[in-house]
């Protein structure tokens, strides 16, 4: 079977790819410089252009605008709390937040500072296909719409996400993360975490 | 469950050449010699169960709203059509999330939520509508439904009642009608369509926890609960989710979509319009879709002849949300008494439809004789992911007999009216 997932694999991966060329075609509401104007705040923390360099912080550069859009107006209704972001949310409008995941998504994905341990470049992707992450996040575990790219992403952030979905204590969407993960293992939890933190842009 | 899983999965795989088109993939390249073993997969989220073998590729996936919206002078609005002598038009934006919609006597329009936890009020204050958030913090609170000046709020697992609720917007009080609506806590269907009965009781769905599964006893079902003594009934089985139930004006019957399972090729099985002629009916789920379609699986346990058919089949993956009967004084008068029926649009077919709004006419004996688009234009490129750029949920009259139209993927509500 395994011969067989990686040639479908690039099959969904083109599939994927053409999908994305459409996007652009739409209107777009949202005013990406009025979002960079805004980001100012936000790069203190996320790093420029949105590329964390700080791994318990999120990258923003790259991701899907309706993803970062739905993460904002979780923290704003209280959804999702933090200690920092919930304050930085409260008093941002739908536009102002629009705007600020317009600017996110135009920015370019800095290239993974973490590095996989070797043999988690093996285990790493039979769990994600295991756990069906690759399912809702995409082969390359990109993201689409409202749901986030991963690949990437800083290491300590994933962790916390991860850990706090299994545990039923970081606000989900729509249930389906929290059913992913709910019989995640720890040490599957810190291999996963290892192998797509170090995942870059294929 | 995995040995279930894997079970279910074989079944489909040998009943549906439908996938076997999917399987024209390039040659397999030579495994690599150090593959891993690949351990038995958890089971899938719930709106991927069914589709079978799990190394099909497939990019298929459900939409999700814009939580943040889109503003009204942002939207594409020239590109919405309705019938000659009507208009649509914007009537309130900024309601994340927009699903369910109530009026309540006073002409205050209730919204709710699927996914976003709230419930607001749209008032008119000095000619300017003004959204308020009323009850926040609900949990999947997507069902709403008016008796009088009492909102009732279906939520996951209860139907609270706030009663006098348009004297107290900035303080609803609520009390429990009853709870313990969601017996397995599942990941799927758990949100529930409320409607209030001309018997003065509520009707709402409890949905299959998966795409095809065999429900317990109060799942996959319509039931009704009586606010005055609480008491709780089943009034058909057999119904896979219905998020949209609407009695009709002369009849009283109750009228009711019904989405179709998932994962059975592009145009099938028919999502259904069904009327309840007798009280604890069958509809056929898991055993029969569309009324004459056995299930791959569980169709060998059952037929489709001890189930009632849908009065009409209403399109493959088409979502049919809210329907409302049109019981205005606005609109021609060969409306009277027909259905608008909300459709939320096809997300498992890879060529989408739906995402608009069917008018169903019907004869004197409620036989259906028309099922035609009425508002249409959302869907921009059947292709595209997304392919559309609004989301029709449900319809509901106000008083000056023009139609309001609910869309989550926007956060908006639109106003349908006629001028002669």
């Amino acid at each position: 079977m395994m011969n067989l997932y990686s040639v479908k694999s690039v099959v969904v991966a083109s599939m994927a790819t053409a999908a994305f060329l459409i996007i652009p075609q739409l209107a777009r509401a949202a005013d990406i410089e009025a979002g960079r104007a805004r980001a100012q705040t936000c790069i203190a923390c996320h790093g420029p252009a949105g590329n964390s360099v700080d791994p318990a912080v999120p990258a923003l550069a790259g991701q899907p605008e309706q993803a970062l859009a739905t993460a904002l107006y979780q923290f704003r209704e209280g959804n999702r709390k933090n200690a920092v972001m919930s304050p930085m949310a409260a008093d941002l409008s739908n536009a102002e937040m629009n705007d600020l995941a317009a600017y996110f998504e135009s920015e370019k994905r800095s290239a993974p500072t973490h590095q996989t341990k070797p043999e988690n470049l093996v285990l790493g992707p039979a769990l994600a296909k295991q756990y069906n992450c690759t399912q809702c996040h995409g082969p390359a575990l990109m993201g689409i719409q409202h749901i986030p790219r991963i690949a990437g992403q800083q290491h300590d952030y994933l962790l916390a996400q991860l850990t706090g979905f299994r545990d039923m204590k970081r606000a989900d969407m729509d249930g389906n993360m929290t059913s992913a993960v709910s019989r995640l293992k720890d040490e599957e939890i810190i291999v996963l975490v290892d192998y797509i933190s170090g995942l870059g842009t294929k | 469950m995995v040995i279930k899983h894997a079970l279910s999965a074989l079944a489909l795989a040998l009943a549906m050449p439908a996938f076997a088109q999917q399987a024209t993939a390039p040659a397999p390249a030579a495994a690599p010699a150090s593959a891993p073993a690949v351990p038995a997969a958890e089971p899938p989220p719930a709106w991927k169960q069914g589709l079978g073998d799990s190394a099909q590729p497939n990019t298929l996936h459900p939409f999700a709203a814009k939580m943040t919206g889109v503003a009204a002078k942002d939207l594409p609005m020239s590109k919405l059509k309705v019938p000659p002598g009507f208009k649509v038009e914007v009537w309130v934006d900024g309601v994340p999330e927009s699903r369910s919609l109530a009026i309540g006597p006073k002409g205050t329009v209730f919204v709710s939520n699927r996914i976003g936890k709230n419930v607001y009020a749209v008032t008119e204050k000095d000619g300017k509508r003004v959204v308020k958030t009323i009850l926040k913090g609900q949990n999947t609170p997507n069902g709403i439904a008016m008796i009088g000046n009492t909102l009732f709020v279906a939520e996951h697992d209860k139907i609270t009642r706030y009663d006098d609720i348009e004297n107290n917007l900035d303080n609803p009080k609520g009390e429990l009608v009853v709870d313990g609506l969601d017996p397995s806590n599942g990941p799927g269907h758990f949100w529930k369509f409320l409607v209030a009965g001309p018997d003065g009781k509520l009707y709402f769905n409890i949905g299959s926890p998966q795409n095809i599964t065999m429900p317990s006893y109060i799942q996959a079902a319509i039931l009704r609960v009586d606010p005055k003594t609480k008491q709780m009934e089943r009034v058909a089985t057999g119904v896979r989710n219905s998020v949209g139930m609407a009695f009709h004006p002369v009849t009283k019957k109750l009228w009711f979509t019904d989405h179709g399972r998932d994962w059975l090729g592009d145009d099938g099985p028919n999502d259904e319009l069904n009327v309840l002629n007798k009280e604890g009916e069958n509809f056929g789920f898991p055993f029969c879709h569309q009324g004459d379609m056995p299930d791959p699986e569980y169709g060998k346990y059952n037929t489709c002849a001890m189930s009632t058919p849908p009065v009409l089949k209403l399109g493959a993956h088409v979502a049919p949300l809210g329907i409302r009967f049109y019981t205005g004084n606005m609109f021609p008068a060969e409306y009277k008494n027909n259905m608008f029926m909300a459709r939320h649009g096809s997300w498992n077919r890879t060529t989408k439809q739906g995402y608009d709004v069917m008018r169903v006419v019907l004869d004197a004996n409620g036989k259906v004789t028309k099922y035609e688009p009425f508002l249409t234009g959302f869907l921009t490129d059947d292709k595209a992911d997304p392919p559309m750029w609004g989301r029709p949920v449900d319809v509901q009259l106000l008083g000056d007999g023009s139609m309001l139209v609910s869309d989550d993927y926007n956060g908006v509500i639109y106003r349908v009216s006629y001028k002669k």
